[in-house]
């Protein structure tokens, strides 16, 4: 242990002298730092934001006068996606999915306004995160510092002095190591620090923070052996860093931005035009409520005469426009619930190769796991949206119910000139209806499905290890 | 040939092949404790080859080769523990200073050493003083040739190799060189000089062997009836290069 530390202590002596390491690893604090502190401010002010729309959009609802029901269920609500703490750190899909929903009857409308529509600078930059940082940045600069570990070792030829003083090529590698360990370490300090402030955050879950940080650390270990590795096998310093250059270009920027694209080739997905269309058809296959013929309907109609063993509407014990609405709202939402499901199981499918590409590049592994962590993936937008849908269903059938229940037939049909007014019920109904209130994921839940990156970050890890035991037997051989 | 088997360095019909390629041929030779052996031979006689089994980096094909009685084949980090090596291309650190490079390569070593101990070697060494704490980067051949010397000379082992040992310096610091080799045989350390510089050789060492064709063709004593002649020994060198 004594020459591994002797080794690394002059390889981290090495960088603090070259004054183009030292001004990188000071970029890297600096732009870590800013990320943290940016993403940080970025992500408060959102859930602010939000929080705050939230807010408003329950007073504007609960503020509505009396009214016939229905007109409350055309009336709608807005609904705005909750942020975690944990998007500071990784705010994943959430600025690209929208955030805000408007709930109405007889249609489920999917979320709108994402921040990159919203925003030329995020469209043209992206958001600076920590976690961009420490996927992409953190690499190349381990890149840059490690390249020459070994390399440079072999072509001037003190690899062999080294061995003549008594260090093995086992000491040598783990010198190395632990001084490009060190680096990573240090490199990825200010973003976990950030980690930390996030932990002191009401809401933020100690399992997904500890499966990020494990799940980070796999990964920059992971380059840290990669670049030693490379830097054992090439026999050429130059040739090295070109090597690791290309291999980050690949892994960590092409293949992150190609493979989502191939996905949706392979899985194409309706657009919003194409699915409304389809719907519309299948709402009119479905039945019209308002046409006295129509099959369902007048079935529907004829089943509730004779369950209460009356011969009109007009004599049921309630509203049968609220019962109508009811149905109808039945039947449309199923439908809305089997196109979600298909474009649902058609996104999934995507993101399942999305997933089975971090065999390809521990960057789509990391990217996967950070986000499914941070609660900040497709999983976690799904979530929203179905709990919203959950919730606008409830909604509007409370509302139909209500139209059923507290206002009459009679009324409901009456085109008098009071008519207007004795077809409305009191403000107190909607005011006592519940908020919405998303039930965030548990701690458990985000780790379990951080699991498969971290699996595959474990197999790329053991790989390139097993790779770098192999070259460290082989180094200097034949030199 | 007999050799004592407690010597310091011993080979024993070495057989060494690159491939089909045969390099030593039954090369037998023998270093004492406080004895230095000049080897001299033409390129590609074997004198590299012979150094590199010696150091553990060469398989020898057949025979027998033993530092203090280690293998270095089969054990090549505990036969280099008793070896310090001077190559004739010096590889040192250019980030490190000269006391520096001294410093990690006999902390490496387990050989601690303070800087006095260190300066006093580069000064026998015949580096200048402004040079000590210098980083090596801007250092010409002879002067990284001077920071080797000194850290092969502070290594308190019983063998040392050195591959052309003079070719960077000057006369003086060549002269210099020599007197401190004959300090080294006073304590004892058995060396192995690997080198073209005949003159350097006739003054230091106690036996010149030469090599031809991967065994020892030649062998004269420095002292005693076989006492070499330079000239004759150049004549036949010339004939053998």
């Amino acid at each position: 242990m004594r020459i591994v530390r002797l080794i690394a202590r002059d390889e981290l002596r090495l960088m603090l002298r070259n004054r183009v390491a030292l001004i990188a690893f000071a970029l890297i604090l600096l732009l870590t730092g800013a990320a943290v502190a940016s993403s940080w401010s970025h992500q408060r002010a959102i859930a602010e934001r939000r929080a705050r729309h939230q807010h408003a959009a329950e007073r504007a609802f609960d503020a509505q006068p009396d009214r016939h029901p229905h007109r409350m269920v055309h009336y709608g609500h807005f609904l705005f996606r909750p942020l975690g703490p944990l998007a500071a750190f990784d705010p994943g899909v959430d600025a690209f999915t929208g955030n805000s929903m408007f709930l109405e009857g007889h249609r489920q409308n999917t979320a709108n306004f994402g921040d990159v529509r919203q925003s030329s600078l995020l469209i043209r930059f992206g958001q600076l995160t920590p976690a961009f940082v420490l996927q992409i940045v953190a690499p190349l600069l381990l890149v840059f510092l490690g390249f020459g570990s070994l390399a440079r070792e072999t072509e001037r030829g003190t690899l062999r002095l080294l061995m003549l003083q008594g260090a093995s090529r086992r000491q040598l590698v783990a010198g190395k190591l632990l001084a490009l360990g060190a680096v990573a370490l240090a490199a990825a300090a200010p973003a976990m620090l950030g980690l930390l402030l996030i932990a002191g955050q009401p809401g933020a879950l100690a399992l997904p923070m500890l499966t990020i940080a494990l799940g980070y650390g796999l990964y920059l270990g992971l380059w840290v052996v990669l670049i030693l590795l490379v830097s054992a096998v090439v026999r050429r310093s130059r040739d090295a860093l070109l090597v690791l250059v290309a291999l980050w270009a690949v892994t960590s920027v092409l293949l992150p931005r190609a493979v989502p694209d191939l996905a949706g080739g392979a899985v194409p997905l309706r657009n919003r035009l194409q699915t409304e269309v389809a719907i519309a058809r299948d709402l009119r296959r479905m039945g019209d409520s308002h046409d006295p013929d129509d099959p369902h309907f007048t079935r529907f109609r004829q089943a509730l005469l004779d369950r209460h063993r009356v011969e009109r509407v007009e004599d049921l014990p309630f509203n049968y426009k609220g019962l109508l609405a009811l149905e109808g709202e039945r039947l449309s939402a199923a439908l809305f619930d089997l196109y979600a499901a298909q474009s649902f199981a058609a996104q999934a499918r995507q993101n399942a190769m999305v997933d089975a590409a971090g065999l390809l590049s521990p960057a789509i592994a990391l990217r996967g796991l950070s986000m499914a962590a941070a609660g900040t993936d497709f999983a976690a937008h799904r979530r929203f949206l179905e709990q919203a849908e959950a919730y606008r269903y409830a909604l509007v059938q409370r509302l139909n119910r209500m139209q059923a229940e507290a206002v009459t037939y009679a009324d409901d049909s009456a085109t008098d000139a009071g008519a207007d007014r004795r077809k409305r019920i009191g403000a107190a109904h909607w005011q006592a209806l519940p908020d919405f209130r998303f039930v965030a994921p548990t701690g458990a839940t985000l780790a379990r499905a951080a699991l498969p990156g971290l699996a595959m970050l474990g197999l790329w890890l053991v790989a390139a290890s097993a790779l770098l035991g192999w070259a460290t037997r082989r180094l200097g051989a034949g030199r | 040939m007999s050799l004592p088997s407690s010597a310091p360095i011993l080979i024993e019909d070495l057989t060494v092949a690159y491939g089909d390629q045969p390099v030593l041929d039954g090369l037998t030779l023998g270093v004492g404790a406080g004895r230095i052996t000049a080897l001299l031979g033409g390129n590609g006689a074997g004198k590299s080859t012979t150094l590199s089994t010696l150091l553990g980096f060469t398989r020898a094909r057949s025979g027998r080769v033993a530092v203090c009685g280690i293998d270095p084949g089969a054990a090549p980090d505990a036969a280099r523990r008793h070896i310090a090596y001077l190559p004739e291309n010096v590889a040192l650190y250019a980030h490190l200073s000269a006391v520096e490079n001294a410093d990690y390569l006999l902390a490496l070593s387990d050989e601690r050493h303070g800087r006095a101990a260190i300066v006093d070697a580069l000064r026998a060494a015949g580096l200048q003083e402004r040079a000590w704490d210098q980083r090596l980067a801007g250092f010409s051949k002879g002067m990284r040739q001077k920071v080797a010397i000194a850290v092969a000379l502070l290594r308190a082992v019983p063998v040392l190799l050195l591959d052309e040992p003079t070719s960077g310096l000057d006369p003086r610091a060549t002269a210099d060189f020599n007197g401190l080799l004959s300090a080294v045989r006073e304590r004892g350390t058995a060396v192995l000089m690997v080198t073209h510089d005949l003159l350097s050789a006739a003054d230091v060492a106690d036996e010149i062997a030469v090599l031809e064709a991967g065994r020892v063709a030649h062998r004269v004593a420095a002292c005693g009836p076989e006492r070499f002649d330079v000239r004759a020994l150049h004549a036949r060198f010339q004939v053998a290069a």
